[in-house]
């Protein structure tokens, strides 16, 4: 049915309108042959029909009386009693055209009603796609200023604070050469507070380095994985690795900032909720793309994710999904989470140009 | 007893550490600082009026990098001996400061006590690295240099070398295997023997590794 009404709607209306007044002909002469006894009238309910919703009322009316009027001179010409006399021809008539126009009233109605439905429909559903759209941009929006502000707190940790701790330690420093010239016994003290401000610009630099991590160069991303894994490993007490089999050189700044901070939410969640001891980030070329990998050996996923959990999850996809990347979280073959990103070599070249 | 006093220029763009470098410096007997700038424009100008021995140079500065005005100084007025005090990390960026021409690299806030040292090894002629990085440096810029740079390159295959020349010329894993015509697992496996064979911890070392030996061989 509605492959038939499709391919009617399809055709121009000319064609229809045409094909609506052969078909009141061709049923006015089969009326015709059947001749008097057999009613035949329904039938032409058919090119009233199709005039009345594939062409238009008017259109359909002009039919019903194409209609009646063909009905009335077949009958006529067979010589039927019950259009003996002009009264009768008129009362007849007058019927069949009354009831096809109904027909054709109804039929209009139904039509604007269910291309009304449609319009609706189609409205609804670009809204909708505008509004997923605008809530991908937001989020993404929202990423990328929280990414904004992390790399200006890193950058005045670094450049700032950090700068300014190292020429405390120079002060100091001058401190203890002016106390060990005296061979005064407080230049071991004055040398141990130059060590625990050196001790400050190291954890200041770390810090940075955990804000504003990926230097913006292409072989970046390697050097701040293999960091993130020696940091990861001396600060939580775990077995982090960084696994690269041949160098891997992602061109695009962005790209690489997007993966590194999968890499880092990622370990993360093995260490807070997985409770992992071994972590591997691994980090491979293969034919179709770049390869981010990391696994662990922690209890693994949840089997229900709280409601107000799996936000590090639904972020990392996010990542992912922002630089058309493609993301994937299972459960490792013994224990364990298996955490994916693969950024197609084509998005990648697209990306760095 | 008359040693003579050598000149020390501070290139900073921090005022703290322009200020404590310059006591600590001026109280060393046969140091004293001649100049000090916060950017490179300045820094430049006040090298060619005061000639300094030595410049204290800071790899993050306001205006130009700091390694462009290494490589400036060193090349316009190479009698000046040119020591990096910089917070960037020795091991990604000591490399690339020699390269450019220093002759020295101490990370600030990590070996404050060094920066003596480091001046003074450096006015002696020789270069100063921190004894973490000195095995790394030692074979690469010493005098014996370019020999043993070459040799343990000699022990790998003519196709590992090959592999090996076109990741130092810059070429991705991807592109090396497209311009062999080999397979991407088979360049992993390729960087897997050179990385066994040169000793190399991962793929990063193997990567600068690669560049240094490149831009070592075009240079020679």
């Amino acid at each position: 049915m509605s492959t038939w009404t499709r391919y009617l709607e399809r055709q121009p209306r000319g064609a229809v309108a045409a094909g609506c007044i052969v078909l009141s002909f061709v049923t006015g002469f089969l009326d015709y042959v059947t001749g008097t006894l057999i009613s035949f009238s329904a039938f032409y309910l058919l090119p009233v029909s199709l005039a009345a919703w594939f062409v238009g009322q008017a259109f359909g009316l002009f039919i019903a009386t194409l209609c009646v009027t063909v009905w009335v001179a077949g009958n006529l010409i067979a010589g039927d009693p019950n259009f003996a006399n002009p009264f009768l021809i008129a009362w007849n008539g007058s019927i069949q055209l009354a009831s096809f126009a109904v027909v054709v009233l109804v039929l209009g109605m139904l039509h604007n009603l269910t291309r009304d439905l449609e319009r609706r429909v189609r409205e609804r559903a670009a809204a909708l796609t505008k509004e997923i759209a605008e809530r991908e941009r937001l989020q993404n929006l929202l990423l990328q200023a929280s990414e904004k502000e992390q790399r200006r707190i890193g950058q005045d940790l670094h450049d700032g604070l950090g700068q300014h701790l190292a020429g405390t330690a120079i002060a100091g420093q001058v401190l203890r050469e002016k106390l060990e010239r005296r061979s005064l016994d407080e230049a071991r003290d004055a040398a141990k507070v130059v060590q625990l401000i050196e001790e400050g610009v190291s954890l200041t630099r770390r810090s940075a380095k955990g804000l504003y991590p990926v230097d913006m160069q292409a072989e970046g991303l390697m050097l701040a994985l293999e960091e993130f894994a020696l940091t990861t490993t001396r600060l939580f007490d775990v077995n982090c690795r960084f696994l690269c089999e041949s160098p891997v050189l992602v061109g695009s700044p962005t790209a690489a900032e997007h993966i590194f901070r999968i890499a880092q939410e990622a370990t993360r969640n093995a260490i807070q909720h997985g409770g992992a001891g071994n972590i591997d980030i691994e980090l491979n070329t293969l034919e179709e793309g770049h390869e981010l990998r990391i696994a662990d050996d922690g209890r693994g996923l949840p089997s229900i994710i709280p409601a107000n959990g799996g936000l590090g999850l639904r972020i990392m996809a996010q990542r992912a999904q922002t630089i058309g990347a493609e993301f994937q979280v299972t459960v490792g073959p013994e224990c364990g989470t298996i955490v994916i990103c693969r950024l197609p070599v084509t998005i990648e070249e697209k990306m760095a140009s | 007893m008359s040693s003579r006093t050598s000149t020390v220029f501070l290139v900073d763009d921090h005022p703290l550490v322009r200020e404590w470098l310059t006591t600590l410096i001026n109280q060393l007997p046969d140091l004293r600082v001649c100049g000090e700038a916060a950017g490179a424009e300045q820094a430049f100008d006040g090298m060619r009026r005061s000639r300094p021995d030595i410049a204290i140079v800071d790899l993050a500065l306001p205006e130009g990098s700091g390694l462009a005005l290494v490589k400036r100084i060193t090349t316009e007025m190479p009698e000046i001996a040119v020591v990096v005090l910089s917070m960037h990390d020795e091991r990604y960026y000591a490399e690339r400061a020699f390269r450019a021409g220093a002759r020295g690299y101490v990370m600030k806030g990590e070996s404050t006590s060094s920066i003596a040292a480091a001046i003074r090894d450096v006015l002696a002629g020789r270069l100063y690295v921190s004894p973490r990085m000195q095995g790394v440096f030692s074979k690469r810029f010493g005098e014996e240099d370019l020999q043993s740079l070459h040799a343990p390159v000699k022990k790998l295959s003519d196709r590992e070398l090959e592999v090996f020349r076109l990741l130092g010329q810059g070429y991705e894993t991807r592109r090396v295997a497209q311009s062999l015509n080999v397979s991407i697992k088979t360049v992993q496996a390729y960087c897997a023997r050179i990385k066994e064979k040169l000793q190399l911890a991962n793929a990063s070392e193997l990567l600068r590794e690669a560049i240094r030996w490149n831009d070592a061989q075009s240079a020679g």
